[in-house]
């Protein structure tokens, strides 16, 4: 069996044995687990299964959306409360609070309630996405950390500075202030500026002091020569004082040469 | 996100100052700091050590300097550093100048 086995395996000429002959070969069915025949064993590696790569899970390739939360209502509230803050109140000062104390923190509020300012406290993500969406986006560096809004309707920025300086954990960032962004020392160049009357007075009194000159000048002549001719006048009456009357004559002809 | 061993130590500490520029975006980790050196429990290590806030609008960098009791000064500029960053260099050096009294109680 070998033999022929052999014969047939070699077909052509230079074939290079495949297979090792063997004396006397197991029939198929065996009780021992037979070795496979060397044809059969490459048949079976070129044929092995190659399982389809399985495509990337349809959680992988789609990028995560995340689910916008929608917004709790007390966000909604609060977001409506700042809104209408942002409108009224002409005054909003940012400060930063390094674990001021409830007592001191009473205390604030009691002298700053006083001159109608109110300290009010507001979750950070809510000012954010407020601001975000508002004209006040260049406040949104100012609100990071530990802050606390105080608002009130009138600007009154030295009552509010003399109270903050008592309590030196009260930071001040920044104010918006009849929406103008200002820094710390904007605010207390603000606070330094004199009310509106006075700048109206002093802006008015310097526009018509160019125009008040030029008339003062131009009615100079005229009125110092009605006040001498009135002293004249005066001088004359009780009695004649002849060097006293050609001395203001000699004087009114300088003047009016001049 | 508080620092690694709980409340900051100031025994050694006289006296913090801290200068930033709200308007910067590199302020957060000093602002941070911030609150955490001037947190009640910090303060409470050392009645006596005080802490100066700055507030400028120059664009200038954000810094920190402490200034302990035998004399020596440290200066973080801390827009690029982080607060655990600052908070450890704080510690290591508090550390180190107080385990010698500490050292001392222990034993």
């Amino acid at each position: 069996m070998a033999a022929t086995l052999c014969g047939r395996l070699f077909p052509k000429s230079g074939w290079l044995p495949l297979t090792q002959s063997v004396r006397h070969g197991s029939k198929a069915v065996t009780r021992h687990r037979k070795p496979v025949h060397f044809l059969k064993q490459k048949m079976m590696a070129v044929t092995e299964y190659i399982p389809p790569i399985p495509a990337a899970p349809p959680g992988a390739l789609a990028p995560r959306v995340r689910k916008t939360e929608e917004e709790s209502a007390l966000a909604v509230l609060l977001r409506k409360d700042l809104e209408t803050l942002f409108k009224e109140c002409k005054m909003i000062a940012v400060v930063q609070n390094n674990a001021i104390n409830a007592e001191d923190l009473m205390v604030l509020r009691h002298k700053l309630k006083r001159h109608n300012i109110s300290v009010k406290f507001f979750p950070n993500q809510v000012t954010r996405s407020f601001l975000s969406n508002s004209i006040y986006s260049n406040m949104l560096p100012l609100f990071v950390g530990q802050t606390v809004i105080i608002v009130s309707k009138e600007p009154k920025v030295k009552e509010m500075l003399q109270v903050l300086k008592h309590s030196p954990q009260m930071v001040l960032l920044g104010a918006c202030i009849e929406n103008t962004l200002l820094s710390y020392q904007g605010i207390l160049n603000y606070s330094k500026l004199p009310s509106m009357i006075t700048i109206q007075g002093e802006l008015v009194s310097g526009l018509t002091m160019m125009t008040s000159r030029t008339v003062s000048m131009l009615r100079h002549h005229p009125v110092h020569l009605s006040a001498l001719l009135q002293q004249y006048v005066k001088q004359q009456d009780p009695g004649d004082s002849t060097n006293v009357v050609t001395d203001k004559d000699t004087s009114t002809i300088q003047e009016t040469a001049a | 996100m508080a620092a690694s061993r709980g409340a900051v130590v100031l025994k050694t500490v006289k006296k913090i100052i801290v200068q930033f520029c709200p308007f910067e975006s590199n302020v957060r980790s000093t602002r941070e700091f911030l609150i955490m050196v001037g947190s009640e429990k910090a303060r409470a290590t050392n009645m006596n050590c005080e802490v100066f806030t700055e507030v400028k609008h120059d664009r200038s960098e954000p810094t920190v300097d402490i200034t302990f009791v035998d004399g020596e000064r440290l200066m973080m500029k801390g827009s690029k550093l982080t607060t655990q960053e600052m908070l450890s260099a704080l510690q290591t050096r508090c550390s180190a100048k107080d385990p010698q009294a500490k050292a001392g109680d222990k034993k």
